[in-house]
């Protein structure tokens, strides 16, 4: 038996099908691609086996003698036998192709004896990447697709990355980026997948505030959509919804490295200087997500209200942050703008429909939720003093307001509402509840003492929900498929071009994603480059100031609190090398998440073994994990009240404050 | 959308069991790659074709597959058995990937009940599942599924089948009763008539649908396991159904299903060391001329096979099952036992278990069929060792035994002078040279003797004439009167026992009734009833893993009957919930946990395991093995996981007797958890007193 790939009919057909339909005269490319997962004992709990097969068309499979090794784009690790690469690739993606026949669905896990795999199949490319057995399989699926998100950010298309690029470079890219995934510290990171965020607990808030605000300065420039701060690696604070700052991390953590390795040799880094860009590409729901964030982007507005202000807009104005704004921009010609407009627009109506689509409308009402300790969301979280809530709130109102007014507003009427109810969406969900909601309506009219107004937005929104696929339908025939920007027409989702702008000073890191004018566009660079600079150096001095935490000081317990919306992690698990002790935890762990992922009325629960006992709990927006050490009084594994095991909910509750994890 | 099959190595497909949405979705698929204008070939030969790819990559890696799922949740679970791989399909969503599981062992374990240590074999397996003559396959696939279709309604609504423990009638006093019936009239009558053939009863037990109202092993019987007894229930479900639905079944489906041919039982190999003697035994099937002189006769086999299935089904005669048997000198899987299934009436059913006298040769083979498994294994491990330093010495032995055995066969069957022709080549290749033969050349030779061991034990326990002659079983008058002299004795108890089996304990019943030894424990005592008893328990399951018995309140949910619980959402939403429990609760045992508590939605549930000696004190836990995900399912129909359990916990507890217990309990989530621990502790304890033990 050499290979399914000539004993399979059905895969074949398949992939000559799609090939068909996908390309017509150019070169002909079935791609698929392998990783796998081991496990291996010692210093690392995982080690990722991963890659790409990259095989020619129909008639030269079946000339070749050896048709899937021309198909590898990418093993990982690089240094297995061809021969094993050849029997992994052929045999996983034979398999994935006849059950997706058989179900008329790809596959999504594909499970042998001793290793799993996540599998993706996307026009003619086959991904997998396999671990170990403990992780659990929605984990692995959803590092699977981290890393082809990842790929796409930073090269657009496959399928064009692969026409454009060679396979060597290409896979440097993927090496690149499972080092990155790989690199966590701990096994627990692949279970609970999180944005590595700076230690907070010895962080004065005031710092993030201030790398709050000078994120907040940045956007002021039209052309910056959003951005982040990271120091050694780690988000300070930042704009972008996790996904994404994750995704931006992996440049920075590259430029990181590099200039660690520069300065050790030399001491002066002489790496074109702190400013560096690179070209990304985001997914329109991404775009649509940070466009519909609430951010003062008056300026925006503003370079194109000269055309068509509705008057509304200059009562609603009347804000803080409007003032400074309106004052520092009008330095933009409007003729630079316009073109853009029109270039954009087509994303945005395109993306404002999929709001009602379930996916993305999920991630804009989870993402601004801003929790009690949160680190990285200052913007709404500078939620120490009430008054920047109020702001907040108010900004977004009116930059929903804006948004809609020029960009849409002259299509349809009823798209003030549509965004308006997404920031009442965005707002509720983010502050816990409709009363939060009623407080942003009396602030927004107590500005501007309309309440007629409030009234109409109110029934505009009503209104919408109903006629939202309508509207969408008229904008897509309204404005053509975006070519320009489109890198495949037949993805499932055309990215959209941007720039990652960073500026370092240091260990820190400013990250801005921006349009691609910005970085042709001086007078903008200069003026983001002034607003942040000093800030940026002051932030730098205090953060490295702070002392590194002592590790080790981890107490006679494990707890692990996850942030589902913030994809953030605390916890006391190292993962360091001889990390055995934590083990029963971490396998708790991943046992108690898949639980929680599959059953969404479990709140919470305890499992013991004779040794261990492990609780967990969730809400809506946090899992927490918790087990105590020693002292485990041997029970009888009857029911026993007396059994410490019992009190663990209650130790939980007690210990977990001092990490700032309140389970009240 | 289900589908579950068998397929060989070269992707035949030796039994499939779907029903009709998966296989129009499966045609539909198959037509859409075909010309216009062909009629579709057989369904098997489909499920061939689109399965072959998997099937054949199955061989190919060195890890096998154990599961695929896709995008719109459609699960696969494959496993391999020897040269067998099963594949369990579900597109509906109904069933979880550990349900797949659990019905490609429980079809494993069927096709051991029917086909004995014929299954040892994997060619002869292969031609047995599927018989050439495709008429005989239709029948023998439609009983197998009908059997599964039977398991699956258990599985989905008898809380029994749920746990995988027997659950028996709560009325000591006829129970005793009836046992007492059982032991002093009817096994002596049976035993001691001229018209038993040879036979000898063994075990009976009356049925009352799924609940076991008496069970009598005579003093001879080894001890019964939970498994086969489970087996046994679902083949006699399967025979006689009761419809969950209605109390009254009609005659028409009570005969519907008698009569398809012999069946035999099989039960799980007793040691890691005979296990592996299967495994490589099958391993290497297939390859050696052997067959060519195994063919003819195997032909000829399934002939008589087959004149048995076409001759009018002679409702007195007894299925071939295959039990296992405990001896002084160890356990001896898969031996020959006729089984006798009475219907007393629509849901009461007798059961006789009766040893066959050929059943000695079974034994027998059983055991050159280790010797020959331990002989090739050190063979296998080449010389020089000390295993080969002492095979020769065994050798001997068995050489003077199986001389000894083939000359008490006789020459004049067939099937012996193969095995004659067989031992003769080995022993030219063996001693020939004083001894020296004793090498990897062996081998093949080594696993001749197995299959044509193999061979014997079909031909006397399978295709023989044992079962269809009628002068070789039970006399059909012997079995009429055994039944009327059973009927006679229930007559008054009858109703009352068909109610009872719906409602055996309840939440409202008075749990502690049955313990006085007074007779008038109604007078004198009036005991609270769980409810009162647990104020805000909800629902409770106890497990007594060591004997296999369950106790839980009845929780049928159907159209007619209503529980405490009411019918409707809530007490089916109860009922899933329960059978959730179930399913989480041995996930986290096989992980190692054996104390689960959870706060799921408006309930609060606990499982605890825990080990006692026999005289009730609580013994330390242990940790328990973690087990991979695609290991046996936790249970005891199909693997005994908590025989090996208690194994695994015996060696810290030398010459203790160590009792398993379960405990699930579903409480209001109201309930202070100190209070639902309270609970659950004078639960445990009132329920498992010695005093009170119910279950005999």
């Amino acid at each position: 038996m050499t290979s399914t790939a000539c004993d399979c009919p059905a895969f074949l057909k398949c992939d000559a099908q799609s090939l068909r339909s996908v390309e017509g005269s150019t070169p002909r490319i079935l791609s698929k691609c392998i990783f796998s997962l081991e496990e291996e004992t010692h210093d690392r709990p995982l080690r990722i086996t991963y890659g790409w097969a990259h095989a020619a068309g129909l008639k030269e499979v079946r000339g070749e003698g050896d048709p899937t090794r021309n198909g590898i784009c990418y093993f990982y690790p690089e240094e297995t036998p061809l021969d094993k690469q050849d029997l992994l690739c052929g045999q996983l993606a034979g398999v994935g192709r006849c059950v997706s026949e058989l179900s008329s669905s790809s596959v999504q896990t594909l499970r042998l004896r001793r290793c799993k795999f996540a599998i993706r199949m996307k026009e003619d490319f086959f991904w997998a990447l396999g671990c170990s057995m403990e992780v659990p399989s929605d984990s692995v699926c959803e590092l699977l697709d981290h890393l082809i998100n990842l790929f796409c950010f930073y090269n657009g298309s496959v399928r064009q990355s692969y026409q454009l690029n060679s396979k060597e470079s290409l896979a440097a890219e993927w090496a690149r980026y499972l080092f990155h995934v790989l690199s966590g510290p701990s096994e627990l990171h692949y279970i609970l997948r999180s944005l590595r965020t700076i230690d907070l607990t010895n962080v004065d808030p005031l710092l993030l505030l201030k790398a709050a605000l000078i994120l907040q300065a940045c956007q002021r420039c039209p052309l910056v959509l959003a951005g982040c701060v990271l120091f050694r690696g780690r988000a300070v604070s930042t704009q972008m919804p996790p996904q994404l700052t994750m995704k931006v991390m992996v440049h920075e953590s590259k430029t990181y490295t590099k200039t660690q390795r520069l300065s050790e040799a030399s001491p002066p880094s002489s790496d074109g200087g702190p400013v560096s860009s690179t070209a990304v590409f985001l997914t329109p729901s991404e775009l649509q997500y940070l466009q519909a964030a609430p951010v003062d982007k008056t300026s925006r507005s503003h370079s194109t209200q000269e055309k068509d202000a509705p008057p509304k807009k200059t009562r609603l104005s009347r804000t803080l942050s409007d003032t400074p704004s309106s004052e520092s921009e009008p330095s933009h010609p409007v003729s630079r703008q316009s073109p853009q407009k029109l270039s954009f627009s087509p994303h945005l109506s395109g993306s404002e429909d999929s709001v009602f689509s379930p996916v993305p409308s999920q991630s804009t009402a989870d993402s601004p939720n801003p929790s009690p300790v949160s680190p990285v969301r200052p913007f709404s979280n500078g939620g120490n003093s009430h008054e920047t809530v109020e702001k907040t709130l108010d900004e977004s109102h009116y930059h929903s307001f804006h948004s809609s007014g020029d960009e849409v507003s002259q299509i349809h009427n009823e798209a003030d509402g549509s965004v308006f109810e997404e920031n009442l969406y965005l707002n509720g969900g983010g502050l816990g509840g409709d009363a939060t909601c009623e407080t942003s309506f009396e602030v927004r009219g107590a500005d501007c003492g309309n309440d007629l107004l409030r009234d109409d937005q109110m029934a505009a929104g009503e209104v919408e929900v109903s006629c939202s696929k309508v509207r969408g339908h008229k904008a897509e025939t309204k404005w053509p498929p975006p070519v320009s920007c489109a890198v495949d027409s037949l993805e499932e989702s055309p990215l959209i071009p941007m720039m990652l702008y960073m500026h370092r000073v240091n260990s820190l890191v400013l990250a801005l994603l921006v349009e691609p004018r910005f970085m042709s566009d001086t007078a903008s660079m200069e003026e983001v480059n002034h607003s942040s600079l000093a800030s940026l150096n002051g932030l730098e001095a205090h953060l490295r100031a702070i002392s590194p935490a002592a590790p080790g000081a981890a107490g006679p317990y494990l707890f692990a609190h996850y942030d589902s919306i913030q994809s953030t992690l605390t916890t006391n698990v190292s993962g360091r090398p001889g990390g055995a002790p934590e083990h029963p935890f971490v396998r708790a762990t991943s046992l108690l998440h898949s639980h929680f992922f599959d059953t969404e009325t479990l709140q919470e629960a305890i499992i013991r073994s004779a040794g261990t006992a492990v609780y967990g709990t969730r809400t809506v927006a946090h899992e927490t994990y918790f087990q105590q050490h020693g002292g485990s009084v041997r029970n009888s594994g009857i029911p026993n009240q007396q059994d410490s095991a019992f009190s663990l909910p209650s130790k939980a509750r007690h210990r977990l404050l001092k990490h700032r994890v309140n389970l009240l | 959308m289900k589908c579950l099959l068998i397929a060989s190595e070269s992707a035949e497909v030796l039994f499939h069991w779907s029903d009709l949405e998966y296989r129009q979705n499966i045609q539909e698929k198959y037509g859409a790659s075909q010309e216009e204008g062909e009629g579709l070939p057989a369904f098997e030969d489909i499920l061939s074709t689109l399965f072959a790819p998997i099937i054949i990559s199955c061989s190919t890696l060195e890890d096998s597959y154990t599961s695929f799922t896709t995008e719109n949740n459609h699960i696969y679970v494959l496993h391999q058995f020897d040269e067998c791989l099963y594949i369990a399909v579900n597109g509906d969503g109904k069933e979880k990937e550990d349900d797949l599981r659990r019905n490609i062992y429980v079809l494993k374990k069927m096709i051991e009940v029917m086909f004995g240590m014929v299954t040892l074999s994997g060619n002869l397996l292969r031609k047995e599942l599927r018989p050439q003559d495709t008429e005989q396959r239709a029948r023998l696939w439609k009983y197998l599924q009908s059997l599964l279709e039977t398991y699956s309604l258990l599985r989905e609504n008898d809380q029994s089948f749920l746990v995988e423990a027997v659950e028996r009638l709560i009325h000591p006093q006829l129970c005793e009763l009836c046992i007492e019936f059982l032991e002093r009239r009817l096994v002596q009558q049976l035993n001691s008539s001229a018209e038993r053939a040879g036979e000898e009863v063994l075990h009976a037990f009356v049925l009352v649908h799924t609940k076991l109202l008496a069970f009598y092993s005579s003093r001879s019987a080894s001890v019964l396991t939970t498994s086969d007894l489970l087996a046994l229930i679902v083949m006699a479900q399967n025979m006689y159904p009761s419809n969950l639905d209605l109390d009254d079944t009609s005659p028409e489906d009570v005969e519907s299903t008698s009569g398809s041919g012999p069946e035999s039982f099989y039960t799980p190999e007793p040691s890691p060391s005979s296990r592996g003697s299967s495994g490589s035994e099958k391993a290497g099937q297939g390859e050696f001329p052997v067959f060519e002189f195994v063919d003819p006769e195997v032909q000829m086999a399934e002939d008589s096979l087959h004149t048995l299935e076409i001759s009018p089904p002679d409702p007195s005669s007894p299925r071939r099952v295959f039990l296992e048997v405990s001896q002084k000198d160890g356990l001896y899987p898969m031996m020959p036992h006729s089984m006798y299934c009475l219907s007393l009436w629509p849901g009461i059913t007798l059961v006789l278990l009766t040893k066959i006298p050929t059943s000695a040769v079974a034994m027998s083979v059983y055991k050159y069929l280790e010797d020959f498994d331990k002989l090739e294994k050190r063979l296998h491990e080449g010389h020089g060792g000390p295993a080969s330093a002492r095979s020769p010495l065994n050798i001997y032995d068995i050489r003077t035994k199986m001389d000894k055995f083939i000359k008490a066969l006789g020459p004049s069957e067939l099937q012996s002078a193969y095995l004659q022709n067989v031992w003769t080549e080995f022993k030219n290749r063996a001693f020939s040279k004083g001894g020296s033969g004793f090498n990897k050349e062996l081998i093949p030779c080594c696993k001749n003797m197995k299959t044509q061991l193999c061979g014997i034990y079909r031909r006397y326990f399978l295709t023989g004439s044992v079962s269809t002659d009628p002068t070789q079983h039970l006399s059909a008058g012997l079995q009429e009167r055994a039944q009327a002299m059973v009927q006679e004795k229930l007559m008054d108890w009858k109703d009352f026992l068909l109610v009872k089996s719906k409602r055996n304990i309840t939440m409202v019943s008075y749990p502690f009734f049955h313990n006085i030894p007074s007779p008038y424990k109604d007078e004198v005592r009036a005991d609270l009833t769980y409810l009162e008893d647990f104020p805000g328990l909800v629902h409770f399951i106890c497990v007594d893993r060591s004997t296999g018995q369950m106790i839980a309140p009845s929780l049928s949910i159907t159209e007619r009957t209503t529980s405490e619980l009411g019918k409707g959402p809530v007490a089916n939403y109860i009922k899933n919930k329960v059978w959730a429990l179930v399913r989480t609760t041995r996930r986290y045992l096989q992980k190692g946990y054996s104390t689960v508590t959870l706060r799921d939605g408006d309930f609060y549930f606990c499982y605890f395991l825990w080990f006692e000696n026999e005289s009730g004190y609580k013994l330390q836990p242990l940790d328990i093995p973690v087990q991979p995900d695609d290991s046996p399912p936790v249970g005891m129909l199909a693997y005994d996981y908590y025989k090996r359990l208690l194994r695994y916990y015996s060696k810290n507890h030398k010459g203790e007797t160590v009792k398993c217990y379960e405990l699930l309990t579903v409480h209001l989530g109201v309930i202070p958890t100190e209070i639902i621990l309270q609970h659950c502790r004078q639960l445990a304890s009132k329920l498992w007193e010695p005093s009170r033990n119910l279950l005999l």
